[in-house]
C-alpha cells in the first residue's frame, strides 16, 4: 500500500487480502482509491487511529472520514478496535462500519452496542458485494457530514 | 360400624366376653335343666315313696272297712307341708277317706286312675298309688303336692343364673380389658409405627419387640422390611446423585460441544465465504478486466464457477440458518396466520411467480414464533411456486383446520409433487427428490420448516403423488 | 251309684231292724261283709310253716256249727291263693270233726258252747274268729262286735300268740286288742 499516512479518508481493517482487494478496487471505481489506506489486523488500526508505534508521525487528531471494519481477525479483532475507539472522546466520534461475513446476530447485536455506524454483511456474489461497498463509500464520504 | 372395621381391642374383648358368655350361659342352661330334671324325678320318687308307705299302711284300714284308721293315716301327711290333699278310695274308686279331713269329696274315681301314675299337672305333682295287700287290690291312693317348691327353687336357680352370668361378663370384662392388652398392645405399636412411616416416610424408625411370640416375629419380619427399604431408599438416593452427577457432566460436555459447534459455524459463515467471494469476485474481475482476451468459451466456463460459487454461498447460509435455530428459543404469540400469508405471497409472486394463482382461504389464528412461522410459510409457499413453475396454470391453496387441540395448516400445490416411495427423505437435509437441473434448491428448506414445526410441538407431513402435486401440512398444539 | 248305695244302706237298716240273722233265707249284708273279713285274715296273718307242710297244702277256711255265709263264703275264696296256697272252705258240725284248718269261723253263740269247743279243739295253730260277744276274751284269737253300725275286730294277742300266729301290726291298728278273761 502506497498511499500516505495521513489525510486518510478511508481506513479499510481487512485481514483478507483477496476481500481487501475487491473492496480497494470498487473504491477506486468510485474514485476514493487516493484517499484509503488499509491495514490487516486489529492492532495496527489501533496503532494508525491513535498514532502510535510504526504510525507514531500520525496525530490522532487526523481522523479518518470512515472505518471499514472486518470483525474476524488475529490478535486484535474487530469488535475490540471498535470498542477502544468508541471508549476514547478523541476518537468515538469517527464513523465505523462493520463489514463482515458473519449473519450472526450475536455479533450485530454487540457491533450495535458498541456504537457502530452501519452493519454489512459481505455477501458471496460480486454485484452485490461491491454495490454495497460502493454505496459504503459515497455515503460515508461524499454524503455524510461527520463531526468536526 | 362393620366387625371387620372395629379396632382390634374390640375384636379381641369380644371375641373374649361372647366366648366366656356363651360357656356360662350353656353350663348355666345346662347345670338349670339338670336341676329341673333332678328335681321333678326327685319329687317324683319321693312322692311314690311316700305314696307306697301309706298305700302299705292303709291296706288293714281298707281290708277291715276301718276309716277311722285310714283318716289317722292320711293325717300323718301332716309332717309333708307339700301335700296339699289325699284321697283313699276302695276297690270300687268311692272315697273312703281324705285328707284334710275337711275336703270331703263324693266324687268316684274313674277306674283309668286304678294304676299306678304319678304326674305333672299344672304346678302340682299327683300320684295315684294302688293299695294292693298280697296280690289284692284293695284300693287306691291319690295324692297332690304342691309343687310350689320346685319352683321357687327353680325361680330361685333362674335369678342365680343371672347373677353370675352378669358378675362373670364384668369379670370376664374387666380381666379382658387388661389381658387383650398382650396381645392388641404390639400390634397397635406396630400399627403406629407403620402409620408414622407413612406420613413421614422416615424409614429409619424401628419397632420395639415385645415378646418372642408371633406378634415379635412380625415385628422382626416388620423391621427387617423397614431395615431393607431404607438401605434400597439409601442405595436409591446414591444411585439418583450419580445420575445427577452425571447427567451434569453431560450437560457440561454437550454445553461446551455445543459452544464448540457455535464457534464452527461461526468459523464456517465467516471463513467458508471468503474464498468464495473471491472466487466470485476474481472471476468477475477477470471477466470485465480481460474479457477482451477470453474466448466465449472461456467467458462460459467462468460463468459456470461463479455460479457454483454463488450457490456454495447460499448453501452455507442455509446450512447456519438450519443450525442456528437449534439454539433459538421459541416465543409464542397469537399470531394472524392470514396476515402472514397474505405478506409472504404477495411478495413472492411479485418476485417470481406472476403466473401463479394462490387462493388463501380464512386462516385460524394460532399461537407461535411470529419469525419461525414466518419462515415456515416462505419456505412453503415458495416451494409450492417453485415445484409448480412447469404447469400451465400453477395453482395453490393455502387452507386451515381445527382437529383434536391441534390447529393444522396446509399449502397445496398442483405441482411436480413427488413419489410417496421417497417421504422418508422429504424432510432431511440436504435431502432432495429432484434434481437441481429441474428445480433449483439447496435441499434444507424442509427440513428447516420440520424442525421449527417440532420445536412448537407441532407435527410436519406431506401427501404427494408424481406430477399431480403435492400438499404440505403442519400442525400446531392449541395450547 | 249313689242312689244304689243309698238303696242298699236303707235295705240294710230295714233288716236290722226288723229281721234277725237267723230268719235269713241268704247270707246277710253283714256275713257278706264277714266273709271278706275272714278272706282277708289270711292276708295279715301268718301261719307257723308246720300248717303247710308242702308248698300245695291249701289253706283252709273252716265253719263250725251252722254256716251263717250261705255261698257267699265260696264265692269270696273262690279261685284266690295266699302265698301260693288255694283257698278252700271247710264245713264241721262237730267241735270233734274239726280237722286241720287254718281260719275256723266258730257259729257258736253261747258262752259255755264256745269255751267248750274252744278247748276241745284238737288241732292247734287256728286262727280262731267267731261273731259271739266277748270271744276274743273268752280265749278265740279274733272276735267280731258292731259299732255305730260297722263291724269291728278284737283281738286276743295272747291266745295269739299260743298259736303261733303272727298278726300284721296292720291289722292290729284297726283291731281293739284284749286279754283272756278268766271267769
Amino acid at each position: 500500500m502506497t498511499n500516505s499516512i495521513h489525510d486518510v479518508d478511508v481506513l479499510l481493517v481487512e485481514d483478507n487480502p483477496d476481500d481487501a482487494g475487491l473492496v480497494i478496487r470498487e473504491l477506486k471505481k468510485i474514485n476514493l482509491g487516493n484517499s484509503l489506506y488499509h491495514l490487516s489486523d486489529g492492532a495496527e488500526a489501533l496503532d494508525f487511529i491513535f498514532g502510535r508505534g510504526e504510525f507514531s508521525e500520525r496525530k490522532v487528531e487526523d481522523k479518518p472520514k470512515v472505518i471499514l471494519l472486518d470483525l474476524k481477525m488475529p490478535k486484535v479483532d474487530g469488535l475490540e478496535v471498535l470498542r477502544t475507539i468508541r471508549d476514547d472522546d478523541r476518537t468515538k466520534l469517527i464513523p465505523v462500519v462493520v463489514m463482515t461475513s458473519s449473519r450472526e446476530e450475536q455479533d450485530i447485536i454487540r457491533s450495535y452496542s458498541l456504537g457502530v455506524n452501519a452493519y454489512v454483511v459481505k455477501p458471496v456474489g460480486f454485484d452485490n458485494f461491491s454495490k454495497a461497498v460502493a454505496e459504503l463509500g459515497m455515503f460515508w464520504i461524499l454524503v455524510n457530514q461527520s463531526p468536526r | 360400624m362393620l366387625l371387620k372395621d372395629t379396632p382390634i381391642r374390640h375384636k379381641l374383648m369380644r371375641a373374649i366376653l361372647l366366648t366366656s358368655s356363651a360357656v356360662l350361659l350353656i353350663t348355666c342352661s345346662f347345670y338349670f335343666a339338670y336341676e329341673f330334671f333332678t328335681f321333678r324325678n326327685t319329687s317324683i320318687r319321693q312322692l311314690s315313696i311316700l305314696g307306697e308307705i301309706i298305700a302299705t299302711n292303709s291296706t288293714a284300714a281298707m281290708a277291715f272297712d276301718s276309716r277311722e284308721d285310714a283318716n289317722e293315716i292320711l293325717s300323718a301327711l301332716k309332717a309333708e307341708p307339700h301335700i296339699v290333699a289325699a284321697i283313699l278310695y276302695d276297690k270300687e274308686g268311692n272315697p273312703f277317706s281324705n285328707y284334710p279331713l275337711s275336703a270331703k269329696t263324693t266324687t268316684v274315681l274313674p277306674k283309668s286312675d286304678f294304676e299306678e301314675r304319678y304326674s305333672f299337672e299344672e304346678s302340682y305333682l299327683v300320684g295315684f298309688q294302688p293299695v294292693i295287700q298280697g296280690n289284692k287290690r284293695l284300693g287306691t291312693l291319690y295324692l297332690k303336692s304342691d309343687m310350689g317348691a320346685m319352683y321357687e327353687r327353680i325361680r330361685l336357680y333362674g335369678i342365680m343364673a343371672v347373677i353370675v352370668t352378669i358378675i362373670s361378663f364384668l369379670v370376664a370384662y374387666f380381666l379382658s380389658k387388661n389381658l387383650q392388652k398382650s396381645i392388641s398392645k404390639p400390634i397397635l405399636a406396630l400399627a403406629e409405627i407403620s402409620q408414622a412411616i407413612a406420613k413421614r416416610n422416615d424409614y429409619s424408625v424401628r419397632a420395639t419387640k415385645l415378646g418372642e411370640d408371633e406378634i415379635g416375629l412380625l415385628t422382626d419380619a416388620f423391621n427387617q422390611m423397614l431395615e431393607q427399604i431404607h438401605t434400597q431408599n439409601q442405595e436409591i438416593q446414591l444411585f439418583n446423585k450419580n445420575l445427577e452427577l452425571k447427567i451434569k457432566e453431560r450437560t457440561y460436555e454437550l454445553e461446551i460441544a455445543n459452544k464448540e459447534l457455535e464457534a464452527f459455524s461461526y468459523s464456517v459463515s465467516h471463513d467458508l465465504r471468503a474464498p468464495l467471494r473471491s472466487i466470485d469476485g476474481y472471476s468477475r474481475i477477470l471477466i470485465e478486466d480481460y474479457g477482451d482476451k477470453i474466448d466465449d468459451e472461456g467467458k462460459r466456463t467462468l460463468q459456470i464457477i461463479v455460479k457454483n460459487a454463488l450457490k456454495m454461498g447460499y448453501l452455507i447460509d442455509d446450512l447456519l440458518a438450519f443450525s442456528r435455530l437449534g439454539k433459538q428459543n421459541v416465543t409464542k404469540i397469537l399470531l394472524d396466520m392470514n396476515a402472514i400469508a397474505q405478506r409472504v405471497t404477495e411478495e413472492m409472486v411479485a418476485q417470481n411467480y406472476k403466473t401463479s394463482e394462490v387462493t388463501i382461504e380464512p386462516l385460524l389464528s394460532t399461537k407461535g414464533d411470529s419469525s419461525m412461522l414466518r419462515q415456515v410459510m416462505t419456505n412453503l409457499i415458495s416451494n409450492a411456486l417453485k415445484y409448480s413453475t412447469k404447469k400451465e396454470k400453477p395453482v395453490i391453496t393455502i387452507g386451515s383446520y381445527h382437529e383434536n387441540d391441534y390447529d393444522i395448516f396446509y399449502v397445496k400445490d398442483n405441482g411436480a409433487g413427488f413419489d410417496m416411495k421417497y417421504y422418508d427423505k422429504l424432510f432431511g437435509v440436504f435431502q432432495r427428490l429432484h434434481s437441481p437441473s429441474e428445480f433449483e434448491g439447496t435441499g434444507v428448506g424442509l427440513a428447516l420448516v420440520h424442525r421449527i414445526i417440532t420445536k412448537h410441538g407441532g407435527k410436519v407431513w406431506a401427501e404427494g403423488k408424481v406430477n399431480e402435486g403435492a400438499t404440505f401440512y403442519f400442525s400446531l398444539p392449541v395450547f | 251309684m249313689i242312689t244304689r248305695r243309698y238303696i242298699f244302706t236303707l235295705f240294710l237298716l230295714i233288716g236290722i231292724v226288723f229281721l234277725s240273722p237267723a230268719q235269713l233265707s241268704g247270707p246277710s249284708q253283714e256275713y257278706q261283709v264277714k266273709a271278706v273279713f275272714l278272706f282277708n285274715f289270711a292276708q295279715f296273718v301268718e301261719w307257723s310253716p308246720s300248717t303247710f307242710p308242702e308248698t300245695e297244702t291249701p289253706m283252709v277256711i273252716g265253719v263250725l256249727g251252722e254256716d251263717p255265709f250261705g255261698t257267699y263264703l265260696d264265692e269270696t275264696v273262690h279261685g284266690e291263693k295266699i302265698n301260693n296256697h288255694a283257698l278252700i272252705v271247710q264245713r264241721y258240725k262237730k267241735v270233734e270233726d274239726v280237722k286241720k284248718c287254718h281260719i275256723l269261723f266258730i257259729n257258736y253263740k253261747k258262752k259255755d258252747q264256745i269255751k267248750q269247743a274252744l278247748s276241745a279243739l284238737k288241732v292247734k295253730d287256728i286262727l280262731t274268729v267267731s261273731d259271739a260277744s266277748n270271744f276274743a276274751q273268752l280265749g278265740g284269737v279274733i272276735g267280731f262286735f258292731t259299732e255305730e253300725g260297722k263291724i269291728r275286730i278284737r283281738v286276743n294277742l295272747e291266745v295269739a300268740k299260743n298259736s303261733e300266729l303272727s298278726i300284721s301290726s296292720k291289722l292290729l291298728r284297726v283291731a281293739e286288742i284284749v286279754k283272756s278273761e278268766n271267769n
